[in-house]
């Protein structure tokens, strides 16, 4: 099997330290960085992030692929550094003020860095302010909110308005969470919502590279 | 019918004067009905509502009972906690909300086995006998469904290792997350062997375990199959011993678990959240005949506090759910102050009347 494909495979079985292994032997066997980031690991999440779509895997099988992509990509990051491979686009992203809740947020985060994108965590319970500043000090592209409760949903309207009223203007802003429709999406004004982490990443990477 | 009756032929879907009423609240809605004067300061909802079921949460089961809960940070709003699971837990000051999870000390198998020793020591300190009694004579007085309620196996893990962690483990160390599951059940059972003993058994067992969030459960059905439901079954099965009937709660989407669940044997699933993707009409056709439901009713329209809206919701399902005996009126979740007092009276009034029979 060839390299890559044996590393895709293995990130899909979440066997992380097989990963890092054959990270390593690409490099030294002189296999471009962002070919390894892109044949190897990227395409290997992208097959858990559409089995997980279609029900095929589950949350624990999403969580160890990527604690296997991310033990790929700790090894590739200084050579992709040095050549100048930039991620496909930045995100913020962040659960809104007054929840705790992260375990949604947390797979959309490892969802979208498995398709290539950067992403700014700033945690639970973010103030629209913090939501703003990072946007703007990481030159974002999506400000994308999450909310598990039906009393803390209503902070993301404060978001939308602000990143409206701020000079963000080409910022899209993607809200997602248990309680959250496409009708409240509407109503609110946000750009974009999502109904779970795997489409949370499509719509991610669709905003920033088109 | 006296709620016991109705109650206990509702779980085996029997016939009764009308469906069932049990709910949840967020402590801060009995604040906010307490301050508007429409509720008594230490009244309780099952009394002022006149609920038909009463539950008691008698256990605990944190790792070392002797551990003195340490703060570890605090802001106006939140403090951050070092409890005896060794779990950094930060919650809000300011409302209710599940704490976020900031870090566990056990991690993996390794961390696991330094505290379980302190979970097989069955110690009576776990059990609120005093607790457990007074709930158990009030609902007698009242004629109230009295069940002990209480955590399941992989509702018991989390506190210990956190979600993310235990599901890790699932995939990479099963047979460590078997172990946990084991130690907590062998635990719990033990508990309730002592408590029943000494204070009498209740009328039916009521078990949180979330197994789902929006769209789907935590676990594949064959993971569930070889994890956990081993587990579910043994509690069941002691659980039917004694002639107790088993409420699941689960939040979250737990649909394709189901089929499962019910070989389990579980008797009712509680609390079939509509936000989440669960679909009250759909589940009482394809289970309803060997499963009995409570929930199902998506709070949102309650707090809409608009009748024509919570007419609606009521009027499209109740007539339907309310065939076949087996079904008891309860929000999908729990009601938050933003439900307005007479809001909640309207739709109680309105969901039993339509599910007289």
């Amino acid at each position: 099997m060839d390299i890559l494909q044996e590393m895709s495979t293995l990130l899909q079985q979440g066997r992380a330290p097989k990963v890092k292994e054959l990270v390593e032997q690409a490099l030294e066997e002189g296999l471009s960085p962002k070919q390894i980031l892109d044949e190897g690991l990227l395409s290997g999440m992208g097959i858990v992030g559409e089995k997980f779509k279609n029900n095929e895997v589950f949350v624990p099988e999403v969580l160890i692929a990527a604690r296997a992509m991310n033990a790929g990509v700790e090894v590739l990051k200084p050579h992709l550094v040095k050549q100048g491979v930039e991620s496909k686009g930045t995100v913020v992203l962040g659960t809104v003020k007054g929840d705790l809740h992260d375990i949604g947020k947390n797979l959309v985060k490892m969802m979208m860095e498995g398709k290539g994108l950067k992403v700014i965590d700033l945690g639970v319970d973010v103030a629209p302010s913090q939501f703003i500043e990072s946007a703007k000090e990481n030159n974002a592209d999506i400000v994308a909110c999450s909310a598990l409760l039906t009393t803390t949903m209503g902070e993301m309207k404060e978001i939308v308005d602000k990143v409206k009223e701020s000079d963000l203007s080409s910022v899209k802003v993607m809200i997602g969470g248990a309680p959250i429709t496409q009708s409240y999406c509407d109503s609110i004004g946000a750009d974009y919502y999502a109904a779970d982490a795997a489409t949370a990443s499509d719509i991610a990477l669709k905003i920033c590279v088109g | 019918m006296t709620s016991i009756e109705r109650i206990s032929n509702i779980l085996k879907r029997k016939p009764v004067d009308r469906i069932g009423i049990y709910e949840h609240f967020w402590s801060d809605t009995h604040t906010a009905y307490t301050e508007s004067g429409h509720i008594g300061k230490e009244e309780s909802f099952e009394d002022h509502f006149n609920l038909d079921l009463q539950e008691c949460w008698a256990f605990n089961l944190k790792a070392d009972l002797d551990f003195v809960p340490e703060v570890i940070s605090e802001t106006e709003e939140t403090i951050t906690m070092l409890d005896g699971n060794g779990a950094y837990l930060k919650r809000h000051k300011l409302h209710d909300t599940t704490p976020e999870h900031v870090d566990f000390t056990v991690k993996s198998r390794k961390e696991w086995e330094e505290y379980k020793p302190l979970l097989a020591n069955v110690d009576e300190r776990r059990i609120n006998f005093q607790r457990y009694q007074e709930r158990k004579e009030h609902a007698r007085k009242n004629n109230r469904f009295f069940v002990w309620s209480g955590v399941n196996v992989f509702e018991c893990m989390h506190p210990i290792c956190g979600h993310e962690n235990m599901l890790i483990g699932m995939a990479l160390d099963p047979e460590w997350v078997m172990d946990m599951a084991a130690t907590y059940a062998d635990l719990t059972m033990s508990l309730m062997e002592i408590l029943f003993s000494k204070e009498g058994k209740p009328d039916g067992i009521w078990f949180y375990e979330d197994m789902g969030f929006k769209g789907k459960p935590f676990m594949s059905p064959s993971m569930y199959e070889e994890l956990i439901k081993p587990f579910h079954i043994k509690f069941i099965e002691y659980a039917h011993s004694m002639n107790l009937p088993v409420i699941m709660h689960s939040c979250g989407f737990v649909e394709p678990l189901l089929p499962k669940m019910i070989e389990a044997g579980i008797d009712c699933l509680q609390v079939i959240e509509v936000k989440a993707g669960m679909d009250l009409l759909r589940i009482h056709k394809n289970f309803g005949d060997r499963l009995s439901l409570m929930g199902g009713i998506d709070v949102r329209t309650l707090y809409s506090n608009d009748k024509a809206i919570i007419d609606k919701e009521l009027e499209s399902k109740i007539p339907i759910v309310k065939e076949g005996f087996g079904y008891a009126l309860h929000s999908d979740h729990s009601i938050p102050k933003t439900v307005n007092y007479e809001t909640l009276q309207y739709y109680i009034e309105k969901g039993l009347s339509l599910g007289k029979y």
